[in-house]
């Protein structure tokens, strides 16, 4: 126990001499990391909330099929259930759409509201969910020509618009992340190389009197590694502050603005991805370094 | 080498029709082949080129032979790598003419800096490190940086570091090399009494004076072959 504290120990003081003598190559080889773990972390976050901005504000496969006023949804249920590429039918009866859009606007007396327009002005609704996203625009068309429905709404669309730009910004940001990923690998090479090139003679007795490899390793190792996790903490501080100023700038603007900042319920799981990130881009280098020491 | 010692003393190093040929066709080591038992202690003597560190380098795996086979401490070094060479380096204490102290080290960091990397508890290194600066004589010194000792007091810190793991080998390449005759025959003098209690010493030397008036076997190499001077 004692022995593996002081090897502990020992490692500790030979990654932090390591960090010390980098000087400021460890800042060019911790920011390239930050940079790159910043684009992946906004990356990140961005499709994740864009996600949950789908999943809260609209369903790509649902559609809205507006009854001609004096039609029952109930009535209309059935034919429509019998439509190819139908999963489920929910009938929205005028009355359940009128109080639901009374609580939405802040109603509160929904009898004088409905006086006061002179009755009840909505129609019966009902929501069609398609099997596939693929298979909205056909189920949209044989909806429209059902007798008794109206109108025809849906998102897919727009949703298919913005998940198609996503999908693009994605594959552009791969490149961007990758091409950043062997350049932060090729910096902490470098800068464990110098490190390592500094540290020739120790690293020679080190070998002379019998030291393993794993011992004579582990410092640079721990030092990559190191410059990964702090590359990924400054990305996080960076992303969190980010999303504070949107938050606020955001509270000032139109809903849908909003909308787009909603928590997406992983906070937690962003920092993890990032340090993950880091660690192994890190230990990457740094074992591409460590190959300049061993021979034999 | 002595025909006595091999009935008494275990076989520690063994080469066995060693040669040794670099790139560019020089022949530095031919046909070597030789026994040497513990406690034994050789002077290794030839001219400067004669292949000195070329067969010390082999002996502590530095280096490989271009043929024939090297034993040292049972481990067979034509084959020995990674871990395995690492653990034989530990039965082997090496000191080099250019003393490689570590400049940015205390005397005694240098000297711990030895059982750190073989893994040695602090308690043991506490231990260990008081008798290692006794038997060179620098205990006044432990905290002095290298660059504020003399020649001969780097040396000494050299063998303390090569000996403070008590290794039953010690490989000493020029350790006199940069030094005057006073230090030389002070730093032979702590190689005999290490030598005194068992320690296996191979150092090799092309210093004349100190040749003539110590009385070891030599190992003189001339024209990359060994030959056995007893006296």
């Amino acid at each position: 126990m004692a022995r593996s504290l002081y090897q502990a120990e020992y490692l500790l003081r030979e990654t932090l001499l390591g960090l010390r003598r980098g000087g400021w190559m460890n800042w060019a080889a911790i920011s390239t990391v930050a940079v790159l773990l910043l684009l992946f972390g906004i990356g990140l976050q961005g499709s994740w909330q864009l996600g949950e901005f789908f999943n809260r504000y609209g369903n790509q496969l649902e559609i809205s099929a507006y009854l001609d006023t004096g039609v029952a949804a109930k009535d209309l249920q059935p034919t429509i259930q019998k439509l190819p590429n139908v999963t489920t039918v929910t009938p929205i009866t005028k009355e359940e759409a009128w109080a639901a859009l009374a609580k939405e606007l802040g109603s509160t007396d929904l009898k004088a509201t409905t006086t006061q327009l002179s009755g009840n002005p909505l129609v019966d609704e009902i929501r069609v969910q398609a099997n596939s996203p693929t298979a909205v625009v056909g189920l949209a068309e044989a909806l429209k020509k059902v007798r008794g429905v109206e109108t025809v709404q849906y998102v897919g669309e727009v949703v298919k618009q913005v998940t198609e730009l996503n999908h693009n910004l994605r594959f552009i940001s791969f490149g961007v992340i990758g091409f950043l990923t062997l350049s932060a690998i090729a910096v902490i090479t470098t800068t464990l190389r110098l490190v390592i090139a500094a540290r020739s003679q120790e690293i020679e007795v080190m070998r002379l009197v019998g030291a393993t490899r794993m011992t004579i390793y582990l410092p640079f190792l721990l030092q990559g590694i190191t410059f990964g996790l702090a590359g990924a903490a400054i990305a996080w501080i960076f992303i969190q502050s980010l999303l504070i100023t949107l938050s606020r700038v955001a509270s000032q603007q139109a809903n849908l603005f909003q909308g787009l900042l909603i928590d997406s319920g992983k906070g937690w799981i962003l920092p993890l991805v990032l340090l993950s990130f880091g660690g192994t881009i890190g230990l990457i280098g740094s074992l591409f370094a460590v190959q300049t020491i061993g021979r034999r | 080498m002595h025909p006595d010692q091999k009935t008494i003393k275990p076989r520690v190093i063994r080469l066995d029709n060693v040669s040794k040929t670099y790139r560019n066709g020089t022949a530095a080591l031919r046909d070597l082949t030789m026994d040497i038992f513990a406690g034994d202690f050789y002077l290794l003597t030839g001219t400067s080129g004669s292949g000195k560190s070329t067969l010390l380098k082999l002996l502590y795996g530095e280096d490989l032979p271009s043929s024939g086979d090297i034993w040292v401490n049972d481990y067979h070094l034509n084959t020995v790598k990674g871990n395995k060479l690492a653990e034989l380096r530990r039965t082997l204490g090496i000191v080099f003419q250019d003393y490689k102290l570590l400049p940015r080290r205390t005397v005694s960091e240098n000297i711990a800096f030895v059982l750190w990397a073989q893994g040695y508890s602090r308690a043991e290194i506490d231990r260990r490190l008081p008798p290692a600066l006794k038997m060179v004589g620098l205990q006044h010194k432990a905290t002095s940086f290298p660059e504020e000792l003399s020649g001969g007091e780097q040396q000494r810190v050299s063998i303390a570091r090569a000996i403070v793991a008590t290794p039953p080998i010690l490989l000493a390449d020029e350790p006199t090399g940069n030094l005057d005759p006073d230090n030389s025959r002070q730093i032979l003098n702590i190689l005999k009494q290490l030598n005194k209690i068992g320690v296996t010493i191979l150092m090799s030397t092309h210093d004349e004076a100190l040749i003539r008036t110590s009385d070891l076997p030599i190992l003189q190499l001339s024209n990359g072959q060994l030959k056995l001077i007893n006296r």
